[in-house]
């Protein structure tokens, strides 16, 4: 690319610059103004008009919204259904997708069309019937219920992003243990999991985040606040009893609570990520 | 050999197919890729056909419902709000696809250049990402406040607008904000997607094109976009499909409001079943919701596969 050949003070390249500093400026910033509100004092929070930094850091918003919204146990209720949904997904998709990616049978094509077809199918189509479904079944505002739901939507993605992992797996190795005796499951686990190790791992927090973050499903499918999940107490703004004015120091403390979880998985495995979100979409 | 023979011998080996694909290396091959695939469409297809059948009938909490043909579709057609949200649905698709697409692929083209400190950029391109759409919505909410908020600020302290901007209480500008923000929360995957297809076209039809004097803008508009094709008409795919039925921006931005300024056909659908509670309407407006976002799907498969086997 030419701009790697200019000077560091060439005009173009200082234009350049100011573009990505700009971009950048702007994917950052709703992300840096709900840190620094969330460090307002009350007062600060709403006085108007709006301070660009915390002029006296104080971090009493976090304490009133942990209690307000129970946020221990919610926090326990996402790890658990995210958490579980996005093993299972991980499981089931990529046992398919080891299916697909070695042996041939009658109707391949058809069900692979069928996967990947029902990525069309809008959530909210799904989610009255499920609903009326759940309410005669009892799983209604169950955490069971929800980890299901989770998991036939994470499916698609395990499935597609392991195939493209799997398939970069030279056929050779499972059928010198398929010789020496192993079952099918046995070879998935014993030799095609570790080999594919970094990419399993990577579909299982790719769920894992998109179950952390799912909100129509959790919120309709959910009534009493202690089977509730972490988004949906967004809905829930913490009220003090003293003001009447909207809490917006509080409402960015719970904004906090829910992204600071995983700006560790971020910062850890951001390439890992990357090529995830890859492999799930571009084929080949 | 007479037909019935003929007949026999057919159906003989349609019933010896069956039974091939029933047995050995399928049965093996079913048992490894059915789970997933039975669970997924337990819970898509199944609903999906429900919705389907709940459409023509009246069923609500009250009723048990009974089979009423296409009178909720013939009520859609007179119902000024579906046609409203109908349209501002394509309006926000349309605009927000079309802002990420273009955003990204810039984006992507600036940060390829960018040699150093990669992690920091990625970690901020990710942030955007990795955040709930609903708290994209809240976080952006309380941004928009009007009178003071730190928007109108900012805008104000440079020396742009002189009146603060009515981001969610004006008609226009609402809709404007929706798109926003969507676009906010989803331009980094799409600047992803097309960061790894630019990482992959060939260096040295860039090099030929440069010292034939193409100029950045030539070779961008002969080569860059024709070589991209295929993963253009993806992220229009993916995006086109997730922004047709967006929810939690509507939500938390604006409740479909001011008036019904930014309904969009999900929300309207989700109000329809679940606060109305009348099933058969809202299933009626989800076959629409589902038939344009098969649509659009279908269309934008097509024309990638079109497009990646040329």
């Amino acid at each position: 690319m030419a701009a790697r050949t200019l000077s560091p003070l060439h005009p173009q390249r200082i234009l350049l610059m100011a573009l990505l500093l700009l971009v950048l400026l702007f994917l950052a910033f709703p992300v840096y103004f709900m840190l620094v509100t969330s460090l307002k004092s009350s007062g600060e929070a709403y006085r108007l008009p709006a301070t660009l930094w915390p002029h006296n850091p104080t971090l009493q918003a976090y304490p009133f919204v942990i209690k307000a919204w129970s946020y221990w146990r919610t926090l326990g209720n996402t790890v658990l259904v995210a958490g579980l949904a996005a093993f299972g997904a991980t499981m089931l998709g990529g046992i398919a997708a080891y299916g697909f990616s070695r042996m041939a049978f009658t109707g391949k094509s058809l069900l692979y069309a069928t996967v990947v077809g029902s990525m069309a199918i809008p959530a909210m189509v799904t989610l009255g019937p499920i609903f009326l479904a759940y309410k005669d079944l009892r799983l209604l505002d169950t955490h069971l219920g929800l980890i299901l739901v989770f998991m036939a939507e994470g499916i698609p993605v395990a499935f597609l992003t392991l195939f493209s992992y799997f398939k970069a797996i030279p056929k050779e190795l499972d059928e010198a243990a398929a010789i020496d005796g192993g079952s099918l499951l046995d070879i998935f686990f014993r030799i095609i999991v570790p080999i594919a190790l970094p990419g399993v791992a990577v579909t299982f927090l790719l769920l894992f985040i998109a179950g952390w973050n799912e909100f129509l499903f959790a919120f309709t499918l959910t009534i009493t606040p202690s089977t509730r999940l972490l988004t949906v107490r967004l809905f829930e703004i913490p009220i003090r009893a003293d003001a009447n004015t909207i809490p917006y120091d509080l409402i960015a403390a719970g904004g906090m609570l829910i992204l600071l979880p995983l700006v560790p998985i971020l910062l850890r495995v951001q390439k890992q990520l990357v090529e995830g979100i890859l492999a799930g979409a571009v084929k080949e | 050999m007479s037909s019935q023979t003929v007949d026999r011998a057919r159906s003989r080996s349609a019933a010896e197919r069956l039974g091939d694909a029933l047995t050995g290396v399928n049965a093996i091959a079913y048992c490894l890729v059915l789970p997933a695939i039975l669970l997924r469409l337990a819970f898509t297809l199944v609903p999906a056909l429900q919705t389907f059948w709940l459409s023509f009938t009246d069923k609500s909490l009250m009723a048990p419902g009974r089979f009423i043909g296409l009178a909720n579709y013939v009520a859609m057609l007179s119902d000024k709000t579906l046609i409203g949200s109908f349209g501002f649905t394509l309006f926000y698709t349309v605009t927000s696809v079309a802002l990420e697409t273009a955003l990204g692929l810039a984006i992507a083209m600036l940060l390829m250049r960018q040699l150093r400190a990669r992690w920091i950029s990625n970690f901020i391109m990710l942030l955007p990402w990795v955040m709930a759409p609903l708290l994209a919505a809240t976080v952006w909410k309380i941004m928009f406040y009007e009178d003071g908020g730190i928007l109108n600020q900012i805008l104000r302290d440079l020396g742009l607008i002189s009146s603060p901007i009515r981001w969610l209480s004006s008609a226009n500008t609402a809709r404007g904000s929706v798109v926003l923000v969507t676009v906010w929360k989803n331009v980094s995957w799409v600047a992803l997607i097309f960061m790894a297809a630019l990482a992959a076209l060939p260096k040295d039809v860039y090099e030929a094109a440069e010292v034939d004097g193409a100029n950045a803008w030539q070779r961008f508009r002969a080569i860059t976009v024709p070589m991209l094709r295929p993963t253009i008409f993806l992220v229009l795919m993916f995006r086109g499909m997730g922004e047709v039925q967006t929810f939690e921006q509507i939500g938390g931005l604006t409740r479909g409001g001011p008036g019904t300024a930014t309904q969009n056909l999900a929300y309207y659908a989700y109000q329809r079943f679940f606060q109305e509670l009348r099933y058969g309407y809202g299933s009626a407006i989800n076959v629409l919701l589902l038939l344009l976002t098969a649509l659009i799907g279908g269309f934008f498969a097509w024309r990638m596969y079109k497009a990646s086997s040329r």
